[in-house]
């Protein structure tokens, strides 16, 4: 860094240099005086003789500098004094670009922390997730569990996988240490070698030992951070406690770390899994619910495990045709099976793309203002080329006062992003996976910003810097050029990157419309029961407990009598899966009606009710009936079916008295009797799509998990406490999971969709928003640059409103020219939703007239400004201009 | 980290050792310089008189001379260049490669004539 010790003594020599030249020069015209010229021939004569004075001292100075950073630091510090001279200009490109910039950080930090986040595995890169895959799903259809049986199997494999573990995922346990209320807990159970296959270790105390996933050894739990702090105050001695999980005493035995975090998993807790001889049984394969981690052997590719897979899947359906009929299996990486499970890369894809647009629009902006500003610099460019520096030094210094405006707005866009990330976070709780991600202002973010500032300060400046640079020196020099004329090229310029911005604006409002439209659409969609004025609360009944169908059924009954006392409930209802809340499928057969083909087969979701359910629900019964008291284990097995399943399985039919049998995990089927069709429910609050619907009697078969539904007059929340209460009464060591309106649960449903909504409104308005500045700045820059053309027009008896006229059109032209584009790329639109999005309705045709519209007012609102002012021009002022 | 090569164009060395000479002299101040190298090369060196400037500071630079403030023959404010110990030393290596340098030429141009002759 010698050159920085020499920055001092520095300042002296070059006054040196200069007092040598100047008493050089005074010397010589001094002489040639004495010679007997006069003073000003004098003083020419001895600089001709020196030569150019500027340039020699430049050379002096050289020699004391390290020149290429020497020159570039100049060029900096001649950049920023350039910029520091036209504040308005700096601060409207500045501000410009760190918007552009702040969004695109900002946006980026949630593609860092979901699509780029870490994987909490040693070594990921060699652990496959091994998946089934469903023949009948038409949503993440590869990523299906896996059954016990098929785990054991492919488990045996140990050259191809030397480690592979399961768990059960999404269990709920309660929750209870001595003196604290009891809490309902998501938890895991793993096989014992789970994480040593994922090479993770306790922060504190052991994972699980061999022999810990069989029955009577499995009586530990690990607890996850989270839970560790909020719940037992990160004391260490934990280790060895005892709590009572589902009403059974386990051991704490270890405390995983804090980064032990899977996207998507939310179990904050695990203990062994137990796999029992029923769970190996044949019948048992149609269970599938285990996420299957594998460790690959050194060498082998996942295309090798994939190729495995399907000869394994393939062996399957031979062997076991009644449960593995169509099944697959394949397998992914894990962080490639994280990401894709979360199933945020769409909608994260969508977000960037239409901030990469506005960060477009915003370089555009800045290019347009740095084009203006170069047309009033043409004469000082032209000076500095006279004076002997090169085209390339004054590309080199345009180009880097656009660094400076860039690197500027990217400082001000990281500032801007760590507030904005602020704004992400509390957007992002709408879940309890998506809260826990660590989104934050990362290394990648800080590395996207500061890629993004350099991209902006090329495709802002370099256009305008080579336009600039092409100066004819003499023509501006003499600056013989009147009215517009030395504008022309600058302006068509400028007119094609305003009428590009409006393009790409225009493009950005239809699409968002249509994706804003058809999530509102779907936001608020009828579901086909009345969702207000409903309390919800899941219940899952212990084993130990309540271990037979008589004691699940004696709860359900005191419970639903105790809570018919409260002066303000309505009515009671029991269900096993709340309405629109996505219950699963079973096969399902219809008596007398032979499947058509093998993969055409019956399915319908599956229900179980109480007799109150339909009344509670709103569900309408539209033939026969519903279930009543009556409808008990002695009498026939009765069900009611949805029009939906009337409508694709017993078209030209009569449904009533047709007899039916539901393929229900690990039960044995039973036949039953259609009594009753119901109106169609959705199937889940975000899908538009209806599916066929079979409910049972709670009576009939009574289930240990399901949800209490109360109807009153008044607000829900309101009755939460009773209900509480009330349970605690029933049974004090059974908690209840997520007490909250239907509405709420409704809403919870909808994710991120009002996070995405906002997020895209915000961003095509911003875009709508910077179009306007482009184009306002061009017709201002127009008018500008016409005032003395416009002076002649009205000296010549052009009227106020002709001028005014004239310049609208101008503004009109470009809007015009750029929205026909944006609307011609905006038309495949729709076609491009319907294929990423399935099952929701695009092509909303209304979207387009109103955009454009939009468009339109916003350019002639843009233009009006300038028109008004043009149309003020004083001829005689104007002619006299310059 | 050294200078851009090929600003110190062919004439550079020669310039150098002239500078370096004349002010073996005596130190002088840098019109004295220029006026010097002219008249002593009895007006056949015609150089642009600034481009002395930026060999003086590339000497000063290297420690070959120093500088201090003066005045003028005409008493204006200047400064004065002066050899330093380096200098000395530098100069004597500079004259003595370029009289080898110059014997050399000089025989080899001897033998061109010899040829043509």
């Amino acid at each position: 860094m010698a050159w920085l010790n020499r920055l001092f003594p520095r300042r002296r020599r070059y006054e040196d240099l200069a007092v040598s030249i100047n008493e050089h020069l005074a010397e010589r015209t001094d002489e040639l005086i004495d010679e007997g010229m006069s003073k000003a021939d004098a003083e020419q004569q001895a600089r001709r003789e020196f030569g150019n004075v500027c340039l020699i001292q430049q050379r002096s100075r050289e020699a004391w500098q390290w020149s290429t950073l020497e020159s570039i630091l100049a060029d900096v510090r001649f950049a920023l004094r350039q910029l520091i001279k036209s504040p308005g200009f700096t601060a409207t490109a500045v501000v410009t670009l760190a918007l552009g910039i702040a969004i695109n950080a900002t946006m980026f930090s949630m593609v860092s922390a979901f699509l780029m986040g870490h994987v909490p595995a040693r070594d990921p890169e060699g652990v496959v997730v091994l998946s089934s895959v469903n023949p009948d799903a038409s949503f993440q259809a590869d990523i299906n569990g896996v059954s016990a049986a098929n785990y054991l199997l492919w488990k045996q494999n140990t050259r191809m996988f030397p480690e592979m573990a399961a768990s059960s995922e999404f269990r709920t346990a309660s929750l209870s240490t001595p003196g604290e209320q009891t809490e309902a807990v998501a938890y895991a159970a793993v096989s014992a070698n789970y994480f040593s296959t994922l090479g993770v270790a306790p922060q504190l105390g052991r994972g699980f030992v061999a022999g810990e996933d069989e029955p009577g050894h499995d009586h530990v739990v690990i607890l996850s951070h989270a839970l560790w702090e909020r719940r037992f105050g990160s004391i260490p001695s934990v280790i060895g406690r005892t709590v009572r999980l589902n009403h059974e005493d386990y051991v704490i035995a270890g405390v995983m770390p804090q980064d032990f975090r899977m996207l998507g998993f939310p179990a904050k807790l695990w203990t062994p899994l137990t796999l029992t001889a029923a769970d190996r049984a044949p019948q048992a394969r149609s269970s599938r619910n285990l996420q299957v981690f594998a460790r690959i052997a050194p060498g082998v590719t996942l295309k090798e495990v994939r190729a495995q897979m399907n000869v394994v899947a393939e062996q399957a359906q031979r062997d076991f045709p009644a449960t593995e009929n169509r099944w697959g299996a394949s397998a992914r990486t894990m962080g490639d099976f994280l990401v894709y499970n979360f199933g945020i890369a769409r909608a994260l894809a969508i977000i960037m793309t239409v901030v990469a647009f506005v960060l477009l629009i915003a370089c555009a902006n800045v290019a347009g203002l740095l084009l203006t500003r170069a047309v009033g610099r043409q004469k000082e460019l032209a000076v500095r080329m006279a004076l002997g520096a090169s085209r390339v030094r004054v590309v080199r210094q345009l180009l880097t006062e656009g660094l400076m405006i860039a690197l500027m707005g990217g400082a001000g866009g990281v500032f801007l992003t760590y507030f904005g990330i602020g704004l992400v976070r509390a957007g992002l709780t709408f879940n309890e996976m998506t809260s826990v991600v660590p989104v934050s202002l990362d290394r990648n973010v800080l590395l996207f910003a500061a890629a993004i500032s350099i991209v902006s300060a090329l495709l802002s400046s370099l256009a305008p810097a080579l336009k600039a640079s092409r100066t004819a020196i003499n023509a501006d020099l003499k600056n013989e050029t009147r009215g517009g004329t030395a504008g022309r090229s600058h302006g068509r310029l400028r007119a094609a990157l305003v009428g590009s911005q409006i393009a790409m604006a225009l493009f950005l409002l239809i699409g968002s419309g249509q994706l804003i439209r058809a999530v509102y659409l779907l936001d608020h969609q009828k579901l086909g029961f009345a969702h207000d004025h409903l309390l919800t609360a899941g219940v899952v009944l212990d084993q130990a407990r309540y271990p037979d169908a008589l004691k699940q059924k004696q709860f359900v009954h005191s419970l639903t009598a105790q809570l018919e006392r409260i002066s303000r409930v309505e009515s009671v209802a029991v269900v096993s899966d709340l309405p629109a809340t996505g219950p699963g499928s079973v096969p399902v057969h219809i008596k007398g009606r032979t499947e058509a083909r093998a993969n055409e087969r019956h399915t319908a979701t599956d229900m179980v009710a109480s007799p109150e359910y339909f009344s509670v629900a709103g569900v309408p019964i539209l033939r026969g009936r519903g279930f009543t008291g009556a409808d008990q284990p002695g009498t026939p097995r009765v069900a009611v079916v949805s029009q939906e399943f009337v409508r694709r399985y017993l078209p030209s039919q009569d449904a009533m008295g047709k007899e039916i049998q539901l393929d229900i995990q690990g039960g044995s089927p039973e036949s039953c009797e259609i009594i009753g069709i119901a109106a169609d429910v959705k199937n889940f609050s975000e899908d538009p799509r209806v599916e066929p619907a079979v409910y049972e009697s709670l009576e009939q078969r009574p289930v240990a998990g399901f949800s209490v539904m109360v109807r009153s007059g008044t607000d829900p929340a309101t009755l939460s406490d009773f209900l509480r209460s009330t349970v605690t009464r029933l049974d004090p060591e059974l908690p209840l999971l997520r007490v909250m309106s239907m509405d709420a649960v409704i809403d919870s449903q909808r994710n991120g969709n009002p996070l995405f909504e906002k997020l895209l409104a915000t961003f095509a308005v911003l875009a709508l928003i910077l179009s306007a500045i482009g184009i306002y700045g061009l017709i201002a820059y127009s008018v500008g640059q016409r005032t003395q053309e416009i002076g002649i027009r009205m000296a010549l008896g052009a009227k106020a409103d002709d001028i005014s006229r004239m310049v609208l059109r101008e503004g009109l032209k470009v809007a015009v020219i750029g929205s026909v584009i944006g609307f011609a790329l905006a038309i495949p639109l729709p076609k491009v939703f319907d294929a990423m999005f399935s099952g929701v309705v695009f092509g909303a045709p209304g979207v387009y007239p109103v955009v454009l519209a939009v468009m339109l007012i916003v350019a002639v609102g843009a233009t009006f400004g300038p028109a008004y002012r043009a149309a003020r021009v004083d001829p005689s002022q104007a002619l006299r201009n310059e | 980290m050294g200078k851009n090569p090929d600003r110190r164009d062919l004439f550079s060395g020669a310039l150098d050792l002239m500078i370096l000479h004349s002010l073996q002299v005596k130190p002088m101040h840098g019109y004295a310089l220029a006026k010097h190298i002219k008249q002593a090369s009895d007006d056949l060196l015609q150089i642009e008189e600034g481009s002395l400037y930026p060999a003086l500071q590339r000497l000063l630079r290297e420690g070959l001379l120093e500088s201090e403030a003066g005045v003028s023959a005409k008493g204006r404010p200047t400064r004065i260049y002066r050899l330093t110990g380096a200098g000395m030393r530098q100069l004597e290596r500079e004259v003595s490669s370029f009289e080898k340098m110059f014997t050399g030429i000089t025989r080899v141009l001897a033998v061109a004539a010899l040829q043509e002759g």
